[in-house]
């Protein structure tokens, strides 16, 4: 059969499904292999990831004092919590990570691929083979990189979401310049679902990686500066849930933070080579196992470099509208991440941050890598469409050796990204393995519920992080205690950071109850724990429960008679405070975070119902010339 | 020719990445687990 005679039955066979099929299940494939184990039941727990039974939604809005940093991603999973089981709905936002990750960048080089060059046929083509595969290694390369893999390792799975969405969020913003302004920002709502979700860090990784499309894509002038209201609009209205409240908040950033979160090399390579291969997090902890051994990194080095020169060779070729746009975004990114590894750039951060406190997000600089990684991820299936272009037009013997090597080479660039970081595979090897909370966390959880009396729980020891190994896999993890109450927690949110000269970097929280509530604890710096506590100033700080969340010798509540137990096993306690001595009111939901929300909600709602589906046709011009435009479905 | 030699060059990428994931990866990832028998943690370590 003919190279015609196959693409025709493309179009009427496997063309037509494939090409939506095979991204999505490049995302879902990856996520099962990655996750493995997580995907069963129970909670994983791990540094910043912590998913409780029946997370109080009321509890989420009231939030704490300082920045609302669980909000939108805590909210949505109260909602979802509300008909699904809380591992359930960790489950499902863990795979929705690395399935509309990997679609969004899979569905973004198919749209750059989309237009097949000297064809005689007319109309959208059927993708080839090759180009489904150069679409797959693009989807893989997008959700299985050392970036991932980090920030999962550190449990950031609200930003993960937000930078999954970043390929959809460019191809949204590369199409307002094409399309009347109510359907492009309805489109960018869309686009901007995940983000909405992931919060503050995803928000600010969005415009970073689409903004410059914004700018740099159709004409200038002053329908340029639409395109960028129409889109700093949308990314307002997303915010707004966390935006409002942290305004009005008046909290402040510690600009120790740049110190404890700059970027750090990962790999014998130094700190730069580390970052432009998309690791460089700076938890020693956060990993992945085996990474820094001289094989996988020598296929990453090899792979990364690979995946920038045929970035370079799909600009040159194919000009994709957003391609001068992701360059700068990923450029900047680079830029910013490095910014904390020197002197100076430390400076400037920490004096910005100093000036206003929304430069916060400014001090985790690996995180300003995510754009690149979009690169890369293109980069690499551009060099699966070079190794495969001509293989469907190789008619004869040797032309089908020649086209079953450019396949399988194309097949394996798909493989590569796993191969090239095995310690992502099944549960980060291990390191995400599911675990059910200890009967008397739900005891105490349920014991607090069934209180309507007013009043906070305090959270002892007095340190945020807590060594768990619930699976049988020991991990550090935020104590869960902080979220399993149905009200207000008071817990130590100083984060103490090791440095790697033994010294210990504590970055000031932001909860100045908090900060109250530390003064009457009067803590052991070596164990957390008081030596006794006055039952009447617990009191006065409006605290009715207090929980030992973690297995302790300093038993201080023993000879008490003010402290009563409620709940007492071998890794929690939970302790009451009189009632005589409180003085607590009923919180309200503040009417704020609940306006804001509803708001953003109603304004994605207003563009899923304006396309009838969140996935509708999508087209944009290329850059290649007038009159040639490639219809994508992104 | 160029193409052979790229598919070669995946080849050997893949055979040798992953012959390590096999062999090397779990003994690593053994020795590295964290301990929880302390009281207070770090956020992390640089």
């Amino acid at each position: 059969m003919t190279a015609e005679g196959r693409e025709a039955v493309g179009e009427r066979g496997p063309g037509r499904w494939a090409p939506r099929l095979v991204p999505w299940a490049t995302g879902l494939v990856a996520g099962v292999l990655a996750l493995g184990p997580a995907l069963g039941r129970g909670y994983v727990l791990r540094y910043d990831m912590v998913f409780v039974p029946d997370l109080s939604l009321a509890a989420v809005l009231r939030g704490a004092d300082g920045f609302p940093r669980a909000i939108p991603s805590d909210a949505v999973v109260a909602a979802l919590s509300a008909v699904l089981p809380g591992g359930a709905v960790q489950s499902l936002a863990l795979l929705s990570v690395f399935a509309v990750g990997g679609a969004g960048a899979a569905r973004l080089l198919l749209s750059v691929l989309g237009r097949v060059p000297r064809t005689s046929f007319p109309g959208r083509k059927a993708p080839s083979a090759g180009m489904l595969l150069a679409s797959a290694a693009a989807g893989a390369a997008y959700v299985w990189n050392p970036f991932v893999a980090e920030r999962l390792l550190l449990g950031q799975w609200a930003m993960l979401l937000g930078y999954a969405g970043l390929p959809w969020a460019v191809a949204a913003a590369a199409r307002l310049a094409d399309v009347r302004p109510v359907a492009g920002t309805a489109g960018l709502l869309r686009a901007l679902v995940p983000a909405a979700v992931g919060g503050f860090s995803s928000v600010v990784l969005t415009a970073l990686t689409a903004g410059p499309t914004v700018l740099l894509t159709g004409r200038g002038g002053r329908s340029r500066w639409v395109r960028a209201g129409l889109f700093g609009s949308a990314l307002v209205l997303v915010s707004l849930p966390w935006l409002l409240p942290s305004l009005v908040s008046g909290a402040a950033t510690d600009p120790a933070g740049v110190e404890a979160f700059a970027a750090r090399a990962d790999t014998p390579l130094g700190t730069a080579a580390s970052l432009l291969m998309l690791g460089g997090v700076w938890n020693s902890h956060a990993v992945p196992a085996g990474y820094a051994h001289p094989v996988p990194l020598g296929v990453r080095v090899l792979m990364c470099l690979a995946a920038l020169v045929a970035w370079v060779w799909v600009l040159r070729r194919e000009r994709p509208v957003f391609g001068p746009g992701l360059t700068v975004a990923a450029v900047l990114g680079l830029v910013i991440a490095l910014a904390g590894t020197v002197g100076p750039g430390r400076d400037l951060l920490a004096a910005l941050i100093s000036a206003w406190p929304g430069f916060g997000p400014l001090r985790d600089g690996q995180l300003y890598v995510a754009p690149l990684a979009l690169v890369q991820a293109l980069g690499l299936g551009a060099a699966a469409h070079w190794l495969t272009r001509d293989a469907s037009a190789s008619p004869g013997g040797r032309g089908r050796a020649e086209a079953a090597v450019s396949l399988g080479a194309g097949a394996g660039l798909v493989l590569l990204p796993l191969a090239a970081l095995p310690g992502l595979l099944w549960g980060a090897a291990g390191a995400l393995a599911p675990a059910e909370y200890p009967q008397e966390w739900l005891r105490a959880q349920a014991a607090v519920a069934a209180d309507e009396r007013p009043g906070a729980v305090l959270v002892l020891p007095w340190s945020a992080y807590r060594g768990v190994d619930w699976s049988g896999e020991p991990t550090v993890v935020l104590d869960p205690a902080t979220k399993l109450f149905d009200r207000r927690t008071l817990w130590n949110d100083d984060l103490v950071v090791g440095a790697s000269d033994g010294a210990e970097v504590v970055v000031e929280g932001e909860d100045a109850r908090a900060r109250e509530a530390a003064e009457v604890v009067g803590p052991d710096p070596r164990t957390g724990l008081p030596e006794r506590l006055d039952a009447s100033a617990l009191g006065g700080l409006g605290v009715r429960y207090v929980v030992v969340s973690a297995s302790v010798d300093n038993q201080f509540w023993l000879g008490s008679e003010e402290l009563s137990v409620v709940v007492e096993g071998p890794g929690l306690t939970l302790l009451e405070v009189p009632d005589p001595h409180i003085k607590a009111d009923k919180v309200g939901v503040p009417g704020l975070e609940v306006t804001s929300g509803l708001v953003t909600v109603g304004a994605i709602l207003w563009s899923i119902a304006r396309s009838g589906s969140s996935l509708n046709p999508q087209r944009f011009a290329s850059s290649a010339g007038a009159g040639t435009r490639k219809e994508i479905d992104q | 020719m160029i193409k052979v030699i790229a598919a070669c060059v995946i080849g050997v990428a893949l055979a040798g990445a992953g012959t390590f994931a096999v062999t090397g990866l779990f003994t690593e990832s053994a020795s590295t687990v964290e301990p929880v028998n302390e009281t207070l943690y770090n956020y992390g370590d640089r």
